[in-house]
């Protein structure tokens, strides 16, 4: 029944929100500090592999070699040890370009390359093999958002059985927007992002403010990361992400930097995901070679990227070296 | 309009003193043992030209360098200001020649900033503050603004703001009628004087002497670092002032050689564009200086950006000899005979990273002189060309080898000159050409003009410095809103020129 | 006008050549030497002895057929470094080669399949040019949309990665599909065995490697090329404009040069390099396009542009000392209890540490150059005023790039 496959995939569709909404408002955070943050994918890989393992290690019982918390902490854990480690990436990431005033893009290249070498490694430790974690892993037991679980036509399907961290992202844009608009903390922030020169001639200073900035676009991604490989797909593998990264990346360019404007970028490309996974059989979209419908994530982001592009505005200040508070 | 330059109160107690102030960077002293008293309820002007120092005091005195030697005494006690942070807890601030300000940000949330008054923002409550304030000394704004509509007038004052929200009783006004318009500056020494009576204790930095003499209660001269003179108004005048700046009697004017100008070689109709080409005529003829005078901001640079093809009017012709350039590309039109002296030598003159002899034939690296076939460049000739040059135009440097960006602001300057004179142009925009320079340079720079316009070119002259119009025009235009608003005969009074550079009529600024 | 008669030196000064090219080197020991140190602490922390890992990974890569190895890994992260830095020189940052490179080997194949009837040679040499022009057809996209619409090449090579990838594997399933598999026998994906005349010869053999090695004619090409490269960026025309646009675009488009000209011509350059960096494993390697190809050399090509600084001929050492790295992963594993993932993390420690030392020299030697300049032309200008006979009446300079000092 079509609207079957439509229901499935808006839930895949708000799955992959999630992921692209964590991950968005990370960058958001960080570019808004300032700091040009493409290394969202590679925050995000750490965030797949050590969430993972973390799982395993809290949930397991001490003769495993575990914490033995069980659920739901185990996967609770889990998730907060791939948030944790995001932000330690993150950290190299806002050390170089902050403090050694490193470019930009070179750093998020850089902790892209550093972060898929890392996941082998640290997988060649935490499962004995490079590419993959063990299988039987748990996870949180699932919910089902009342009213609209129970929608006629197959379109209920969409809003069950879903990971209690969807609900977490959907709220997310509470707090953040909060933060950003009506803190003292969120004003002082902006400023870095727009005019550093005129934050720091009125006492503030940049750069505990811009590391705040990408700490927190470590944790968010890292949480997004480990979110994948705990909540969606049981499990770690190598490549899990598929782009993600930058795909969020362009659904935060073509949100305006809003956190907002940003759940409406990431449920689009949160939907091109569903098309290849659950609608490969739909009317026209079945005429076409299935690798073909797999490029569709790419293709849709693409296009919405070059066609947006000369209306949007970022932090004015984002991506430029700010001469104050560096160690060179 | 007399100003009673706040008599009786000389007898006041310094509310700071520098005493022995020294500041050095890698390779030269900016101040040397400067001794300064600024007292209450008055205005103290510190003077002198590029590099003598006055910014850089300033600096000290808000903390945003320590000084090497000496020290700050308030009240009598020392204090150590450490960072713009503490300067501001002893009531000093500073409104620095380029603003501050957050663009993005509205008025209040600029003033705000650094100091919010608690942790969630209460943005109702803070534009009534800033209100309140703004009425207190006589300023009209509206809180709500967004800073970047609002006018440089307008945002000047929110720097001022900024300054007085946080309790300063000494404010530091560094060069603050650079951007202004005449009328925006008597609206700005209206407001100083209400802060003078207020009890405030003003620093005017500035080069203008005009506005110092109007102004300033007592004048400090500064000179290399060195502190060369202390005067009042009363007891100066206009050409002392300068003397004691440069420390010789100063070429005001250079002699114009005499040239019957040819036939118009630049003829602009109309030309209207984004930014802030309104409909702009105009014409220069050959041997003929045509001298553009207005405030920064009016048009200027989209001008000189459309003249040179960096900038596509949208309607109106640019004829150079009756070929119409608007809208080509901008090799077709450096082809065409037109070189161009940018106002920002960094952003479109030098590349800083490229040795100077890369840089000296960029514009011309496609001429069958310098490369050939396969695009290959004929790196001898042009280090040939480099080396002619350099001596030619005096540009002080060992070897054509070095990077751009070691050369001191006059020889780039003096980089960029060579490079466009040497095209023998038929046409040379100069934009801004003497910013930033000392007055060795200046007078190059003046001279190699003149010279252009000996030698029958036409020349377009846009500047914001009257002294520099005044020096090389034959002919004064003047521009405001992206419109030429007058002509003026190059002796006509600096007063109606400057009615010229407000729109033509004396305005009630309405802010 | 001042002539006072001094040598205005024309090329840089032997002191200058050594500050230039010694200062780079120099960087890039002090970041290994972080990077060992590091990566010492690690292997300690399994309960090695980082000389003997140390002493492993040199071992394998510098004896017997190691050099072999080491060079053949190096081959296509020449190419797939040459067409990064050339991009980074204009100030473009091209993370497409993954997906430039891939869709070169589909191209490719298709040659090597259908164009048999060529002689040997001319059929290798039409191989590489539809390489080159797969590279250059998928490096257009990004370089014209940019140009176009102004959309950072960022995110759209990533995007374009992603498709090449599936694209990949729609040609290995499809037109390019194994035919040769006798009916029900289970093969892996991959395509036809290229005909003798599309392969690539053996160039270890001339130096005493075995063939396993995989050492090819391509490395002789891979640093010709270099060569090319280098001298395109120094001596040619658009050489000339790219570092222009990429260093400070707003005066080379005062200068009349055309930035999107530039750029797209510098992205499909950067193609055609991308184009060449499956041909070792498809031509000197495999022979016949696999299914599981080698994948991330157009990441590693990044790394490795960075390592040798962008530089033509700094990436040819920087490629060659990758791989030393990458050979001595098998070291570890025969050796050692080390896991041969040491060697990644050791890599990527090497690259942070790269960028960050390489940030610092940077700056350490223009705030020299700086002063030195200023030192030197105020001796020209005190000398220019003695001999004009006025002393002491010029003002201090002011120096462009450091107005917080002056006024």
């Amino acid at each position: 029944m079509p609207l079957t496959d439509l229901g499935a995939a808006l839930g895949i569709a708000l799955t992959y929100f999630t992921i692209i909404y964590l991950t968005g408002l990370g960058g958001l955070f960080s570019e808004r500090s300032g700091i040009v943050n493409i290394g969202l994918e590679g925050l995000m890989i750490i965030g797949t592999v050590t969430g993972s393992w973390g799982t395993f290690f809290f949930t397991s019982s001490p003769e495993a070699g575990g914490m033995g918390w069980g659920m739901p902490w185990g996967p609770i854990m889990g998730l907060a040890v791939g948030a944790g480690c995001g932000a330690l990436l993150a950290g190299v990431h806002a050390l170089a370009t902050i403090t050694f005033r490193v470019d930009h893009i070179v750093s998020g290249v850089v902790i892209n390359l550093v972060a898929v070498g890392l996941a082998r490694f640290l997988s060649q430790i935490f499962f004995g093999q490079a590419t993959q974690s063990d299988p039987g892993q748990p996870h949180l037991s699932t919910l089902d958002l009342p009213l609209l679980s129970d929608l006629p036509l197959g379109l209920g399907r969409a809003f069950s059985n879903l990971s209690p961290v969807v609900l977490v992202a959907l709220l997310m844009v509470v707090p953040t927007t909060f933060a950003l608009y009506r803190t003292r903390w969120g004003l002082r922030l902006r400023s870095c992002g727009e005019n550093p020169d005129a934050t720091r001639s009125l006492g503030v200073r940049v750069a505990p403010l811009r590391y705040q900035g990408v700490l927190l676009s470590g944790t968010l991604a890292g949480l997004s990361g480990a979110f994948l490989s705990v909540e969606v797909q049981y499990n770690w593998r190598e490549g899990q992400t598929l782009g993600l990264g930058f795909i969020s990346l362009a659904a935060l360019i073509l949100s305006n930097w809003s956190p907002i404007r940003l759940m409406g970028a990431a449920a689009l490309f949160g939907f091109a995901q569903a098309i290849p996974l659950r609608l490969a059989d739909a009317p026209v979209i079945n005429l076409l070679p299935p690798q073909f419908i797999r490029m569709t994530p790419f293709v849709v982001t693409i296009i919405a990227i070059a066609g947006f592009v000369g209306k949007v505005r970022p932090p004015a200040a984002a991506g430029k070296a700010y001469e104050g508070g560096g160690a060179t | 309009m007399m100003d009673d330059h706040g008599a009786g109160r000389e007898s006041a107690p310094p509310l700071v003193v520098l005493e022995k102030i020294t500041k050095r960077f890698p390779g030269v002293v900016a101040n040397e043992a400067v001794d300064l008293e600024l007292r209450a309820g008055e205005v103290h002007a510190l003077i002198g030209e590029n590099g003598a120092g006055k910014s850089t005091l300033m600096q000290v005195l808000y903390g945003i360098y320590p000084p090497d030697e000496g020290r700050i005494l308030m009240g009598g006690n020392e204090v150590r200001v450490t960072s713009p942070r503490v300067a501001i807890t002893h009531g000093i601030g500073m409104v620095h020649q380029h603003f501050v300000l957050v663009d993005t940000f509205s008025v209040t949330e600029n003033v705000i900033l650094g100091e919010e008054g608690g942790r969630i923002l209460d943005v109702g409550a803070g534009h009534e503050e800033v209100a309140n304030l703004a009425r207190r000394y006589g300023f009209t704004v509206r809180p709500s603004a967004v800073v970047e509509d609002l006018s440089v007038g307008e945002q000047q004052r929110v720097e001022i703001l900024k300054a007085l929200y946080r309790g300063a009783e000494l404010l530091i006004l560094d060069e603050p009628t650079a951007v202004l318009t005449p009328g925006e500056s008597k609206e700005l020494f209206e407001n100083l004087r209400l802060l003078r009576e207020a009890g405030k204790s003003i620093v005017f930095i500035s080069h203008k002497l005009d506005e110092v003499l109007e102004i300033a209660d007592r004048i400090t001269v500064l000179r290399r670092g060195r502190v060369v003179g202390e005067t009042t108004p009363a007891r100066s005048s206009k050409a002392k002032l300068a003397e004691m700046m440069v420390g010789r009697p100063v070429l005001f004017r250079l002699d114009k050689p005499e040239v019957e100008p040819g036939e118009p070689v630049l003829r602009v109709e109309h030309l209207l564009g984004e930014g802030k080409l309104n409909g702009i005529s105009l014409e220069v003829r050959a041997g003929e200086i045509v001298g553009i005078a207005g405030v920064d901001g009016n048009g200027q640079s989209e001008l000189s950006e459309a003249l040179i093809g960096l900038r596509q009017p949208t309607a109106g012709s640019i004829l150079l000899d009756g070929d119409e350039l608007a809208g080509r590309p901008v090799q077709d039109i450096r082809n065409a005979g037109v070189a161009y002296i940018p106002q920002d030598r960094h952003e479109q003159g030098l590349v800083l990273d490229m040795s100077l002899w890369e840089n000296v034939v960029l514009g011309r690296h496609d001429d069958p002189a310098f490369s050939g076939a396969f695009g290959v460049l004929f790196i001898k000739k042009i280090r040939d060309l480099a080396e002619r040059l350099i001596r030619k135009f005096d540009v002080r440097a060992r070897s054509i080898a070095v990077k751009a960006g070691t050369l001191s602001g006059g020889n780039q300057q003096k980089l960029i000159l060579a490079r466009e004179l040497e095209t023998d142009p038929k046409l040379l925009i100069a934009a801004q050409p003497t910013r930033g320079l000392d007055v060795g340079a200046i007078e190059f720079v003046w001279r190699q003009i003149l010279e252009q316009k000996a030698a029958g070119r036409a020349v377009l002259l846009i500047s914001a410095e009257l002294d520099e119009i005044y020096a090389l025009s034959d002919r004064i235009l003047t521009m405001y809103e992206g419109r030429i608003t007058g002509e003026y005969a190059p002796d006509a009074a600096p007063e109606d020129v400057g009615v010229g550079m407000v729109g033509g009529a004396i305005v009630e600024e309405a802010s | 006008m001042s002539d006072t008669g001094d040598v205005i030196a024309a090329r840089p000064s032997v002191g200058q050549r050594l500050e230039n090219s010694i200062g780079p080197l120099l960087s890039l020991l002090v970041a290994l030497a972080i990077a060992l140190v590091a990566g010492g602490a690690i292997i300690i922390g399994y309960g090695e002895s980082p000389a003997v890992v140390y002493g492993a990974i040199l071992d394998f890569a510098l004896t017997g057929d190691g050099p072999g190895y080491v060079l053949a890994i190096a081959t296509p992260l020449i190419f797939s470094a040459l067409a990064v830095a050339i991009c980074f020189k204009a100030g473009m940052f091209n993370i497409g080669v993954e997906g430039q490179y891939l869709v070169a080997m589909v191209t490719a194949t298709w040659a090597a399949l259908n164009l048999g009837f060529l002689p040997g040679p001319a059929h290798v040499a039409v191989i590489l040019l539809f390489a080159m022009i797969g590279g250059m057809i998928w490096a257009a996209v990004p370089g014209v949309l940019k140009v176009t619409t102004g959309a950072h090449e960022v995110v759209i090579t990533i995007m374009m990665n992603g498709i090449a990838i599936s694209f990949v594997n729609w040609a290995v399933n499809n037109p390019l599909k194994f035919t040769e598999a006798a009916a029900g026998t289970n093969v892996d994906l991959r395509s036809d065995r290229f005909p003798d005349t599309a392969l690539i010869g053996d160039l270890g053999g001339l130096f005493g490697y075995r063939s396993a090695a995989k050492m090819s004619w391509l490395l002789i090409l891979a640093i010709v090329v270099a060569l090319i490269v280098w001298l395109l960026m120094k001596r040619l025309r658009l050489g000339y404009e790219a570092r222009a646009v990429g260093s400070a675009p707003g005066s080379a488009r005062a200068g009349g040069v055309s930035i999107g000209a530039v750029q797209i011509k510098l992205f499909l350059i950067s193609g055609a390099l991308a184009g060449f960096v499956g041909m070792q494993q498809l031509l000197a390697d495999k022979g016949y396009l696999p299914g599981n190809y080698l994948a991330q050399l157009g990441f590693t090509g990044i790394a490795v542009a960075f390592l040798g600084q962008n530089n033509a001929i700094g990436i040819i050492f920087a490629a060659v000392l990758w791989g030393v790295l990458s050979r001595g992963e098998s070291a570890l594993q025969i050796r050692t209890d080390v896991p041969r993932e040491f060697v990644i993390i050791l890599q990527g420690i090497l690259i942070l540490a790269v960028v960050i030392v390489y940030q610092i020299a940077k700056r350490r030697l223009a705030r020299r150059q700086l002063q030195r300049a200023g030192a030197e032309e105020r001796a020209l200008e005190a000398a220019a005023a003695v001999a004009a006979g006025t002393a002491a009446t010029v003002s201090e300079p002011d120096n462009g790039t450091s107005d917080e000092a002056n006024a």
